[in-house]
């Protein structure tokens, strides 16, 4: 190049300092004065806003979250890693049915038909629904007088077994008849939900044939009195193994005529 | 010309065959997402339509069109022959190889994933392999034009490089800049994990790369907008340009403040600390800068054509100017559009405004209007400027280029304006179809059938452009010999080191794109997240 030095020199130096004031300025606002500002009125030591606002430490420098020190105990110890889903693709269905011969049939039936309306009916359910509620009361994030002791005895790779016996039986049939019954405002809380309760439509997650969340159940064909049942547990807090709480705080919202409403509808399956 | 003409145009001819195939798919997809074609598309199709639209529009056009735009700014700004020509051709065709493989993955229903690379969802691994083609191709360009600047330099020592191949020179050195990021994500995440090599991804590193690419490419595809505003529209007005500096300025602006700025796309994404958001938004906001330069420059310079031919008073000039040319023509309609798009866009670039237009209908409006509306109307422009050149037929009359840029105009104004609306009332972008029979979405049925309109017109736009493309085929007028790049006011003699190369530029790019992703990458590698399970959707 023959451009004079002279000419050149001073917007490499003001080009220079001009960007670097920029990024200093940037960092000192949104590095250190916002985030401090920020903690001051939640409550953030500068020294946490500031590395929250890194992104050393978890959290907002604008929320005092973790309320404790403690540990937050999850509601169910199922975490969908690639682990557990090879669990899961590697279920052996007949040792399955060994095992649902010996302790599921006397209150679930051969094939997961239950013989009394207070147990669920299991046949063609999700697979990773049941290896999940299996699991909870094995861990103990849900109860059950029977059912916490029978799946305290059983091993991990058994449930998985168990589950995808149970997920291999016919499916449920959908009946166009039964749910000529069911009252609008029924249809229109499953496909619709109500907005200005904040209740989603149900069909959002538990859809025929598979789920939203991997563990949402199938509903359709369940009986009356257990889908009554588990939605009275969810609107109470008796049961707690709902992820993120979803269906705590949507039963909470329900009157019980919808919840009989909504169990007689999924009791006769969708259109 | 040195005999470049067939290379150019057969960039210009893909670039185009690419642009009305998915024009028409674009307005497909507004009407089944319409109360007028509710549900007649399966979702599957339309995520198809939509993944070819966007691949076409965003990747096919706008490649082809700046490689073979460089190509020619080469040879007639430089007046020197283009070195390496087997290069450009063997790019040109492996470029056309990667797209052919692209598309054809797409149509057979094995890349549903829309254009943009967010695992864990991946699609076939030849619908990347084929777009990493059409970039490496796009390389090839970029050194070319690199080495065509250095040649002229060292031949014409001490002399300015001509504004337009400096301009060209920015946009193929931003773009090596740019594509690094998509490159490692593609190269180290996608394509392990859509081959099968890999079961999980960690999905907040690929969108970090992915912001890196994402928000300079759009700068890639409208430095050829601003070249022309710069370099042809003041002599196609009949004035001069107000001032090249503040043309190289721009240019020089765009290089270093377009990259450092992808996290804004990332603003509701957990990944990232907040002081990292705020950095890279508040050197957003400096992306503005050069804009608005060019928006003074340009003005400036309409002024003088304006005055030049008779314009008197405050505001008289503007009537004065050639309106009939669709070079000028282009650039008033750009300018609205750019007004527009360009507010929208210090909405999206606000921490706190993003979150109420994120994902939404808002987005899709924005980028349409900005590139769809602002920068593609100038690719039609220069077209129309350029391609009598190639051929050395003249267009019969210029009344069907101005009706299609009119057209284009109206249409993306009728489409994008009331999708602005159905963004800040919620209506989500990339999905498939909308139930307007529930009371609560009905009200957006009305908006969504004015913006479809806006997609028929946009359409039929589209139809005339190539139309009066094929028009120069059979056309008898001969093309005159008229001069096609402005000069300055003051034409410069001699400039600054600085302001007639990238040396202290790269420095700085650099030095900003250190202190904007150094630590956001870094962290993925020194506290690795837990992987998420790679989903196939061939």
């Amino acid at each position: 190049m023959t451009e004079p030095q002279g000419l050149d020199q001073p917007w490499r130096i003001w080009a220079s300092a001009a960007v670097v004031a920029i990024l200093l300025a940037g960092a000192l606002l949104g590095g250190i004065i916002i985030p401090v500002v920020q903690g001051q009125s939640a409550g953030v030591d500068a020294f946490t806003a500031i590395c929250r606002a890194i992104g050393i430490l978890p959290g907002s420098p604008a929320r005092p979250q973790p309320l404790d020190r403690n540990p937050p105990s999850p509601v169910s110890q199922v975490v969908w890693t690639p682990d557990v889903l090879q669990v899961l693709a590697r279920a052996d269905t007949e040792r399955g049915r060994t095992k649902v011969m010996e302790v599921c049939i006397a209150c679930h039936g051969e094939q997961g038909v239950s013989p009394a309306p207070v147990n669920p009916n299991l046949n063609g359910q999700s697979g990773a629904a049941i290896y999940k509620q299996l699991h909870d009361y094995r861990t103990g994030s849900r109860s059950n007088d029977q059912m916490t002791a029978v799946a305290q005895a059983l091993e991990e790779a058994v449930i998985a077994d168990v589950a995808a016996y149970f997920a291999g039986q016919p499916k449920r049939d959908p009946n166009p008849k039964t749910l000529g019954g069911s009252r609008p405002e029924i249809v229109k809380l499953v496909e619709l939900g109500d907005p200005a309760r904040g209740l989603p439509p149900c069909a959002a997650c538990h859809r025929p044939g598979s789920g939203g969340p991997i563990e949402t159940p199938i509903l359709a064909e369940q009986s009356n009195e257990y889908l009554v049942h588990q939605l009275q547990l969810f609107a109470t807090g008796q049961r707690r193994n709902d992820v993120y709480a979803r269906m705590r705080t949507i039963a909470a919202g329900l009157t019980s005529a919808e919840i009989n409403g909504l169990a007689t509808y999924y009791r006769a399956g969708f259109k | 010309m040195r005999n470049v003409e067939r290379l150019c145009l057969a960039h210009f001819w893909v670039a185009f065959a690419a642009f009305i195939v998915a024009a028409i798919l674009g307005t497909w997809q507004m009407w089944v997402r319409s109360p007028l074609g509710a549900n007649l598309g399966a979702p599957e199709t339309y995520f198809m339509s939509v993944t070819a639209h966007g691949t076409a529009m965003a990747y096919v056009l706008t490649t082809f069109f700046i490689m073979g735009f460089g190509y020619f700014v080469a040879v007639t700004a430089l007046a020197r022959p283009l070195p390496g020509k087997v290069w450009a051709w063997a790019a040109f065709w492996l470029s056309l190889a990667g797209t052919i493989m692209a598309v054809a993955t797409i149509l057979s229903g094995r890349a549903s994933v829309l254009y943009t690379f967010y695992p864990p969802m991946t699609a076939s691994a030849f619908f990347y392999i084929g777009l990493v083609l059409v970039v490496a191709g796009s390389w090839v360009w970029s050194v070319l034009m690199i080495v065509a600047m250095t040649a002229w330099k060292r031949e014409n020592p001490g002399v300015p490089v001509p504004l337009a191949m400096y301009g060209t020179v920015a946009n193929a050195i931003l773009w090596l800049w740019t594509t690094v990021g998509v490159a490692a994500e593609l190269v180290f995440q996608v394509i392990p994990a859509a081959l099968g090599f890999v079961q999980t991804v960690d999905a907040g590193l690929a969108r970090t790369l992915f912001s890196w690419t994402l928000h300079a490419i759009v700068y890639f595809w409208l430095l050829p907008a601003y070249i022309a505003f710069y370099t042809m529209v003041p002599r196609a007005a009949g004035g001069r340009l107000y001032s090249d500096a503040m043309g190289r300025l721009t240019f020089i602006l765009f290089l270093i403040y377009s990259l450092p700025v992808g996290m804004h796309h990332l603003f509701m994404d957990p990944e990232h600390g907040n002081a990292f958001k705020f950095v890279q938004m508040l050197l957003t906001a400096f992306v503005a800068v050069p804009t608005l330069l060019t928006i003074f420059t340009i003005s400036a310079s309409m002024e003088i054509a304006g005055r030049l031919r008779g314009g008197r008073g405050l505001f008289g000039w503007i009537g004065a100017l050639p309106w009939d040319r669709p070079m000028v023509l282009a650039t008033g309609l750009a300018f609205i559009m750019l007004g527009f798009g360009g507010g929208g866009g210090l909405v999206n670039m606000s921490y706190g405004m993003n979150a109420m237009v994120h994902n939404t209908a808002w987005v899709t409006a924005h980028f349409h209007l900005i590139f769809g509306g602002s920068v593609v109307i100038m690719y039609f422009a220069i077209a129309y400027e350029i391609w009598p050149r190639l051929t050395g037929r003249e267009h019969a009359s210029p009344a069907p280029l101005r009706l299609q840029l009119w057209l284009w105009f109206v249409g993306m104004m009728v489409m994008t304006l009331p999708w602005h609306w159905l963004g800040l009332q919620g209506q989500w972008r990339r999905v498939a179809n909308f139930n307007y029979s529930d009371p609560i979405i009905a009200g957006w049925g009305p908006w969504v059938i004015v913006s479809l309109i806006g997609g028929v017109i946009l359409l039929a736009s589209a139809l005339l452009f190539v139309r009066n493309v094929f028009d120069l085929r059979s056309s008898r007028a001969a093309a005159a010999d008229r001069p096609l790049y402005a000069l300055a006011v003051y034409p410069p003699q001699r400039v600054p080191a600085a302001l007639n190369g990238f040396g202290l530029w790269n420095v700085l790019v650099l030095v900003l794109m250190l202190a904007a992703y150094g630590y956001p990458i870094a962290q993925f590698i020194v506290a690795p997240s837990p992987g998420a399970v790679v989903h196939r959707v061939e």
